[in-house]
């Protein structure tokens, strides 16, 4: 019996790691093929429909879109934002969500759908940029983060992880004569951890893939996030626009810096995420304190 | 009860709201200053020593549509403030949502003194606000610039609404679609350029058939075509057989190209090639850069679209093929022998001037003095090819890029697409081409394409239908003229679509379209 | 704050408006955390819904009309709506699509996280992670670009190799048949293993106890995911479900746009592109906002209606 189910167990395991490789595999191959065509000449990737091991490697790509220091200057800003957008956010967002989530606040009811409203109406884009600029935000970077500053997603999510944490704890932590601030920061929000470090990288993913935000409010240029020059050049370089009669006098850039920019622009975030992966493992602590 | 809490947090709000408007009021003068465009700090020495007059530099602040990778740096603009005696703030715009940008901006009233448009199709859509009065109308003015009086009277008709002027354009060649084609392969299959469609088809099948590049492999296609009617083949070859561009007049009625038999005529040459399998069979899921791939990658002969693209096609081309020798074709007979292609009304954008940031007309004077100056040989260039020296050189009379084409992409091509008026017009240099292909397109077939374009009729025309639906109605027929090439439907299919156009809005159209044209 | 309770028009109910007051007050602090967040859905989501009376003017985007002097139309361009001949079908396409998310993409990143968490090789797991996530950050003209070279009839890779087995060619970009089996596939292959992240998040929120207490029972690994794993990610299965529900019709215009071209118009157009052809592209502002007021009530119906079957089922829910 017993090694019968060792047996069904490492099958089980056997079979959960091949098709999770292939997965991987299937997920990875048309990145492989943006990375090496990033790094091969304008010619190879004219003659053949994919590469994966370039032929003729070249540097070009990047020597051109290192030449100046727009891209960097823009990564500079999105670095900004996103940090300081993603912190700003997590601070709204754990408060907001805290509050509603405690099951014995009056008018809760009326505050959730509050909430959910504004995930199903939207005033567009008009009415909101009259707001932005009667705050007189336009062409500030807090432009980019106050108008995004909750996902009500994100917030309810947050809250229905907090939901989830035993009532009892709070109790405890209550009669031992923690404020509601004491709770929050001394017992829910470090027994949220792992929930704390995913709505994190939504936020952070969200910053950092501002865009329309950043061409509506901002006037100059010299502010714009990665985003919008990433989408420029891949637009442009893409072809897609032909139907508009965007009849430029100017060729569109090479396929080359196009990949080149979406692996510079992609790097960055990509490296948030193991920094926070180790926190996803800290949720194991709800069952020792409770233990 | 409920006040308590609600009053609690109405202070709450209010503590917020007044720290939020502390904060922005001071933002907010910035903003507005730079509207004006009294803007930016960048003080410039050149400015400060190379200012003969007395006079202040004049500010104007210009928006438009960004149509390369990155802004320019302000190499262009310090030349161009120096030569025109102004302080120029350039607020660059990602061209493929720009669109947007522009209602939004319009709409809170935000416009800058100078507002470039996108196309002729939001040049369109524009056209109700500028009735309203929402823009200053230049006409009577122009007659005090010597420079600006020289745009051609034609193409200022063609931008004209209800018979008054407000904007300035940027000019185009009028006709410059025609066939790009490998001359290699013609010349190893012993074949001339092609002067007729049956020639142009000949072509494309011996370029399939006859084994073209000699490998021995049926590898090769004739045309590359892609998800485009207008830009794209169709619209040009339509126009070779005699279709009108976009409407014409039958029985003393305007209606609708696709009214019209030749339409029907090309629909069935364009079919006929592909079910022959002469082209690449999903060039309706074709972007235009995998359209230009199959061409730079050896694999298709010809390209129907603008002549001025073979320097973009050739010079990939030859990078796979080294052999390559490409040229360019037009001035195609249809099968009775006619000739005729379609036109552009001669602009591809124009620039208007909201009162909203004007104030009045002394101002719109200066503004006006600003672009005449552009419209001078001196200023044009700068803008369309760079300071001489460095971004280009001048060989016969013409002008020739410098080899340090990131150089010239970067400093000198934002700039290139807001150009006032024309060589002919403004002065500026005709490039120095190198390409025979290209100056055969240039010297011979263009001219020789104008001669015998057609024009839209209803370019100055009204129609309250189009402007609500238009694109709407547009799409019915796009969708049933490529279903008819790909032998989804037949000739009553086709009837069907055209029944179905006019009952949803299609007759009111031409109703409207020929009323005012009476 | 008490004496807020003593005013005279607080009388009639002393007993209950004063423990309401009292409960209040305990709870001030709460509200204090709340009021930031709800300040900012105040001032940037429910300010702006005053742009939503355009959706019954003919609304001008321009000084001296605007929102507040545009004329009045009242139900107008709803009347237009609703007589579009394409209407019903275009509704019906988007509610497939949306169907279609919920039944063959939804599950996917709840499964992989259930596949995932069952790997002990920690480095394994953590390059799975990292590599599974990056399609998130492809913008859709990246996709479909690459797919379209990879599904032409012209070359595509998928064609040869369907012709090198002796199968015959597909035209999946054209055909509307395959319209659909290519979106979805594409969606999953962009958002499935970004979906994990908040699966994976709530599994390792599971305390460990339980599964000790299942294999002290004698419960195999696939038992153990049933009775431990997956009632335990529940209410974040339900609240995630209910909240992609309320999405019902955000089924990425870029995306369908992209797909979307003449032969599979039929199955391919949405509300969305139908609101860009016939609305945005042509400036008329009103028609497309009255499109997505009908948009969002629809929405609307579906969260409520899904939300209370979530409490019915002992679910919190998401309000």
């Amino acid at each position: 019996m017993v090694e019968d189910r060792k047996l069904g167990n490492r099958m089980f395991s056997a079979a959960n790691y091949l098709l999770l490789t292939l997965i991987a595999l299937i997920t990875i191959l048309p990145f492989i093929h943006i990375v090496a065509g990033s790094f091969t000449t304008n010619a190879e990737l004219a003659a053949k429909k994919f590469v994966l091991i370039p032929t003729q490697w070249s540097f070009d790509a990047y020597t051109f879109i290192f030449s100046t220091n727009t891209i960097m200057r823009a990564m500079a800003v999105s670095v900004g934002v996103t940090l300081f957008g993603t912190l700003f956010s997590m601070l709204l967002t754990s408060l907001m969500a805290y509050g509603l989530a405690r099951r014995d606040l009056d008018g809760r009811l009326f505050l959730n759908l509050f909430v959910v409203i504004t995930m199903l109406f939207h005033g567009g884009l008009i009415p909101t940029f009259i707001v932005v600029k009667n705050l007189g935000l336009i062409n500030s970077y807090a432009s980019l983060i106050l108008p995004a500053a909750i996902s009500a997603f994100n917030m309810i999510i947050l809250r229905s992880f907090f939901q989830n944490i035993p009532d009892g704890l709070e109790e405890s932590a209550r009669i031992d004569g923690c404020s509601d601030f004491g709770t929050l920061f001394r017992i829910v929000l470090p027994l949220s951890m792992p929930a704390l470090a995913t709505i994190s990288l939504f936020y952070a993913v969200t910053y950092w893939n501002t865009y329309s935000n950043a061409i509506f409010y901002l006037t100059d240029s010299d502010k714009w996030p990665i985003q919008v020059l990433l989408r420029q050049i891949v637009v442009l370089a893409s072809g897609f626009e032909s139907d508009s009669s965007l009849d430029s006098t100017v060729p569109p850039p090479d396929q080359a810096v196009k990949m080149a920019v979406i692996v510079v622009s992609t790097l960055p975030i990509l490296i948030v995420y193991p920094f926070l992966q180790k926190h996803f493992a800290k949720g194991a602590l709800v069952g020792s304190i409770k233990g | 009860m409920k006040r308590k809490s609600l009053s609690i947090l109405m202070s709450g709000m209010l503590l917020l709201s007044v720290f939020m408007t502390a904060c922005s009021s001071k933002s907010d003068d910035k903003q507005s200053e730079e509207t004006q465009g009294t803007t930016k700090t960048e003080t410039t020495q050149a400015e400060q020593t190379d200012t003969p007059k007395a006079e202040e530099p004049f500010p104007i602040t210009i928006m438009l549509p960004l149509n390369i990778a990155e802004t320019p740096p302000d190499v262009i603009k310090n030349e161009v403030e120096k030569l025109t005696n102004t302080k120029l703030t350039y607020q660059f715009f990602p061209a493929d949502t720009y669109e947007e940008k522009l209602t939004a901006t319009f709409a809170t009233g935000s416009l800058p003194q100078v507002t470039y448009l996108k196309n002729q199709a939001t040049f369109m859509s524009m056209k109700e606000a500028i009735k309203d009065g929402q823009f200053w109308e230049i006409g009577p003015l122009l007659s005090e610039f010597p420079n600006l009086n020289k745009l051609k009277p034609e193409i200022l008709n063609n931008t004209k609404v209800d018979g008054k002027l407000y904007s300035l354009y940027i000019g185009r060649p009028l006709a410059r679609q025609g066939i790009i084609y490998r001359k290699d392969w013609a010349d190893a299959l012993g074949l001339k350029a092609p002067e007729t469609t049956e020639d142009l088809y000949n072509m494309m099948k011996a370029f399939t058939e006859g084994d073209p590049d000699k490998n021995g492999k049926n590898d090769t296609i004739g045309l590359a075509d892609r998800n485009d009617l207008i830009y794209g083949a169709f619209k040009t070859v339509a126009s070779w057989f005699g279709t009108p561009n976009n409407w014409g007049e039958k029985d003393g009625q305007l209606q609708p190209d696709f009214m019209f038999p030749q339409y029907l005529e090309s629909m069935d040459y364009m079919k006929k090639i592909r079910d022959d399998k002469l082209m690449n069979q999903d060039f309706l899921a074709t972007s235009k850069t995998d359209q230009t791939k199959l061409f730079t990658s050896g694999k298709a002969g010809v390209y129907i679209g603008s002549m001025q693209d073979v320097d973009s096609l050739n010079k990939d081309l030859i990078k796979n093929v080294p052999t390559a020798v490409v040229d360019t074709a037009a001035l195609i007979k249809g099968p009775e022998g006619q000739q005729s292609t379609w036109s552009i009304p001669g602009y591809n954008n124009v620039v208007l001037f909201p009162k909203s940031a004007v104030k009045d007309e002394a101002e719109l004077k200066k503004i006006l003095a600003f672009f005449d100056k552009m419209m001078t040989p001196e200023v044009a260039n700068v803008m369309y090819w760079g300071i001489e020296g460095t971004h280009y050189t001048v060989e016969d009379g013409k002008a020739k890029v410098s080899d340090d084409k990131e150089k010239v992409e970067r400093e000198v091509k934002g700039f290139k697409d807001s150009v006032i008026g024309e060589p002919e017009t403004n002065g500026m240099y005709e490039p120095l081409n190198t390409l025979p292909a290209r100056i055969h397109a240039d010297s011979e077939l263009i001219p020789a394409n104008e001669k015998i374009a057609i024009a839209d009729p209803t370019a100055a025309l009204d129609s309250a239908t189009f402007a609500e639906k238009g694109a709407q109605l547009q799409e019915i027929m796009t969708d049933a003229t490529y279903k008819y090439m790909y032998g989804q439907i037949d000739q009553a299919g086709f009837q069907k679509a055209i029944d179905d156009w006019k009952s949803r809005g299609g007759q009111a159209m031409i109703d409207e379209y020929n009323a005012s044209n009476k | 704050m008490e004496q807020v309770v003593e005013m005279p028009e607080m009388k009639p109910m002393p007993r209950r408006e004063h423990a309401l007051a009292k409960r209040v007050w305990r709870n001030k602090w709460l509200y204090i955390m709340i009021a930031p967040g709800f300040l900012y859905f105040l001032i940037f989501k429910y300010f702006p819904m005053f742009g939503l009376i355009i959706a019954f003017e003919d609304y001008k985007p321009y000084p001296g009309k605007g929102i507040t002097g545009s004329e009045w139309v009242g139900l107008e361009h709803f009347r237009r709506l609703f007589s579009e001949p394409d209407f019903l079908n275009i509704l019906l396409n988007t509610l497939t699509l949306f169907a279609m998310n919920l039944i063959f993409f939804f599950p996917i990143p709840i499964i992989l996280s259930l596949m995932l968490n069952e790997v002990r090789l920690s480095i394994f797991k953590r390059t799975f992670q990292t590599l599974v996530y990056l399609p998130h950050f492809m913008s859709w003209v990246i996709i479909v670009s690459i797919s379209f070279v990879m599904l032409t009839m012209d070359g595509g890779i998928m064609n040869s190799l369907l012709e090198y087995f002796g199968f015959d060619k597909i035209n999946f970009l054209l055909s509307p048949d395959w319209f659909r089996p290519v979106y979805i596939i594409q969606v999953i292959w962009r958002e499935a293993g970004w979906g994990t992240i908040i699966y994976l998040a709530a599994i390792a929120s599971i305390d460990p106890q339980l599964y000790e207490a299942a294999r002290m029972d004698g419960a195999g690994r696939l038992r153990q995911m049933w009775h431990v794993t997956l009632p335990s990610i529940r209410s974040v299965i339900v609240v995630l479900l209910i909240l992609k529900i309320g999405d019902v019709l955000e089924l990425g215009f870029e995306h369908v746009y992209l797909l979307l071209n003449s032969m599979n118009r039929d199955v391919a157009e949405i509300i969305d592109t139908y609101v860009y052809t016939a609305g945005l592209r042509q400036g008329q502002f009103s028609y497309s906002a009255a499109i997505g007021l009908f948009k969002s009530v629809i929405g609307l119906v579906l969260v409520l209606f899904a939300n209370r079957m979530a409490k019915r089922m002992g679910e919190e829910g998401i309000y």
